[in-house]
């Protein structure tokens, strides 16, 4: 049977009387996103926490929210993403002396979710941008571990597990770097989330670093990537996504030709025997006249004939296994 | 769709202008859309010139080198064939002798459209569509009023177009249009009357009889027998003030440059406020057990991707019908 937990990942543009806006713009725009997403197959919904707020007003709370998308063929919403990507005087995971703070932005996030059907996935970026935290050194990433490991316990007291999602441009990128911050955080507190093209253009190999870190695996962003940076754009101030001089575009749907291997991932995943939720995310899909809605049919496209062949694969082969 | 009745796309939202929709790789992304929301199969639209390399016969085989290639073509993306091909002998194409305005109302013109017709009958046939589904008379504004023997004229042409197509093995539909100079419902039912039962059919597009002030449920259940093929859009207007008769009616009424400034009349499947009873139309057609193709269409909407996503919603959670 083919994968059913696919989520997407809330980032969208959409055609508005006042230019490209994202669909919050208003709840008929809503209606139109998430039933599009509904007719591809889509039953998890991934968003961001800044947007709880706004969907808490639209929807008279952010259980209402989810109501909404219950009744447009959705299960629930599976996971909320908090990242500090700018380092300030208020928040910076690399600085001890803000980690009070982050804890108490993370408890208000978490209080907004109370009478959700059942967040799984509390997704950080484990630090800011890495010009504004280097040099990272072994004490620095001690130092950012300290705080994940707190918010872990707390999100765990709220039956959602704190997972890590680590950007090209953040301060933790290498593969070194990923060992050691998942060395110095608790296993049961702590887990990994992998961004296959964040991944790929930090130079770390997205489907090796899910091989050794399956079980502190809890979550994928399935999106692709046609460079790795060979140019240290990642320490392009004060944005890489958007300001790299070498490359205009880093993400991309899958199917596209990029350089991530989905089907050798798929394979992976399944003879991990990874049950969770696999989210397909388009980040600036708009770039160079992109459209979100193509976009996504086609990466649905991919998953329903490419990766379901790969999955029907590698079931075949755990079952000839045993 | 897995349904008893047969369900295709139509891509010509997609090509909205001339040089839109030309590299392959964005035609694939179209078909890979298409596929992902459901359908299987594709209408396609005449077009003109190096450019409308899925839309002009030999277009498509310059690019394709044969039916079975471009079918090879369409697969890649699982998109599995071809239900039907539009035709419009009055908009001008260079491969007919560009910009010559030649009218199905004007007996002059009847053998030189009658000839234009033969690259889509070969085309039809050859890639296995069913359809060939035409205009079957230019726009009321640019059309000298039609009588009944104007009427028959028209009708004229299509039936020695209908040879043609059941030579071939194909049928041949015409296509009412909000615009056409065979407009109200007294005219069609005349254009329907002028046409050989056995080798034209009518094309029943939901939304355009709406907008021209006829009901489409009403029509579908009087004249099923002549229904070989639909069109299923939505409509939030009705002509009411005779729009489609002023100048330009393409731009100034479909268009809002004039009139009730109405920028838009077509609309996907549920939009709100839409006049089809399309649940009413769907189970007429189920009733009569309807053979022909229910081509869904998102022509002259906005993004085509998000259209084909909301058609292919409503189909699954409004009419129940499993992708």
């Amino acid at each position: 049977m083919a994968w059913t937990k696919w989520s997407y990942m809330d980032h969208w543009v959409t055609e508005t009387p006042q230019g490209p806006q994202p669909p919050s713009f208003n709840r008929a725009y809503m209606d139109r996103y998430v039933k599009e997403l509904s007719a591809l197959g889509f039953t998890g919904f991934d968003t961001f926490f800044f947007y709880l707020p706004l969907y808490a007003g639209m929807y008279g709370g952010v259980p209402g929210f989810e109501r909404f998308l219950q009744d447009n063929g959705f299960e629930k919403i599976t996971g909320i993403f908090s990242a500090y990507p700018s380092a300030t005087k208020y928040a910076a995971p690399h600085v001890r002396e803000t980690h009070d703070r982050i804890v108490a932005d993370c408890t208000n996030t978490l209080r907004m979710c109370e009478g959700l059907t059942g967040v799984e996935n509390f997704i950080v970026m484990p630090t800011s941008t890495y010009w504004q935290t280097e040099p990272v050194t072994d004490d620095t990433i001690k130092v950012v571990a300290d705080l994940w490991n707190r918010v872990g316990e707390l999100t765990r007291r709220h039956g959602m597990t704190t997972t890590c999602h680590f950007e090209f441009w953040g301060a933790i990128r290498t593969r070194e770097q990923v060992d050691t911050f998942l060395a110095h955080t608790d296993p049961e507190l702590v887990r990994f989330f992998c961004d296959t093209a964040q991944h790929t253009i930090a130079g770390v190999d997205p489907v090796q670093l899910f091989r050794d870190y399956a079980d502190r695996c809890t979550g994928f962003h399935f999106k692709d990537t046609k460079d790795v940076d060979e140019h240290e754009a990642y320490r392009t101030p004060p944005d890489p996504e958007l300001m790299a001089p070498q490359v205009t575009r880093w993400f991309y749907e899958m199917g596209e030709g990029g350089l991530v291997d989905f089907p050798a991932l798929m394979k992976e995943i399944v003879a991990s025997g990874y049950d969770g939720w696999l989210t397909v995310e388009h980040d600036k899909a708009e770039l160079g006249g992109g459209s979100y809605a193509e976009a996504t049919a086609v990466a649905k496209w991919y998953i329903d004939n490419v990766l379901a062949e790969a999955e029907a694969e590698a079931r075949a082969e755990l079952g000839s296994a045993r | 769709m897995r349904d008893t009745l047969r369900w295709a796309y139509a891509l010509n939202q997609w090509n909205v202008r001339l040089d839109v929709f030309v590299r392959h790789e964005d035609q694939q992304r179209a078909l890979k859309t298409v596929s992902a929301c459901g359908f299987d199969t594709i209408e396609l639209a005449s077009g003109t010139g190096r450019w409308d390399n899925i839309s002009r016969p030999e277009v498509i085989l310059t690019n394709h080198g044969s039916h079975a290639g471009f079918l090879d073509f369409l697969r890649r993306a699982r998109v599995q064939g071809v239900s039907s091909m539009f035709w419009d002998p009055q908009a001008p194409a260079e491969e007919e002798e560009g910009y010559a305005f030649r009218s199905t109302a004007d007996p002059d013109d009847a053998d030189a459209i009658v000839e234009w017709s033969r690259p889509f009958v070969d085309f039809v046939a050859g890639v296995g569509a069913e359809q060939l589904v035409v205009r079957p008379v230019g726009s009321a504004w640019m059309t000298p009023p039609l009588d009944a023997d104007g009427i028959k004229r028209v009708g004229d042409v299509w039936n020695r177009v209908g040879e043609l197509t059941s030579a071939a093995g194909i049928g041949l539909a015409v296509h009412y249009d909000c615009l056409g100079a065979v407009h109200t419902e007294a005219e069609l039912t005349g254009l329907l009357d002028a046409t050989d039962p056995a080798r034209v059919g009518f094309a029943l597009d939901t939304a355009e009889l709406t907008v021209g002030g006829i009901d489409p449920v009403a029509f579908y259940r009087a004249h099923a027998d002549r229904v070989a093929h639909v069109h299923l859009k939505d409509t939030r207007h009705a002509d009411t003030g005779e729009e489609y008769r002023m100048p330009g009616a393409e731009s100034t009424m479909l268009k809002g440059g004039a009139g009730r400034r109405i920028e838009r009349w077509f609309f996907e499947l549920g939009t709100e406020g839409g006049l089809v009873d399309v649940p009413g139309f769907v189970a007429a057609l189920r009733e009569h057990d309807y053979p022909g193709w229910v081509v869904v269409e998102s022509d002259h909407g906005g993004n085509p991707a998000e259209l084909a996503m909301l058609n292919s919603w409503y189909l699954q959670h409004e009419l129940g019908i499993a992708k």
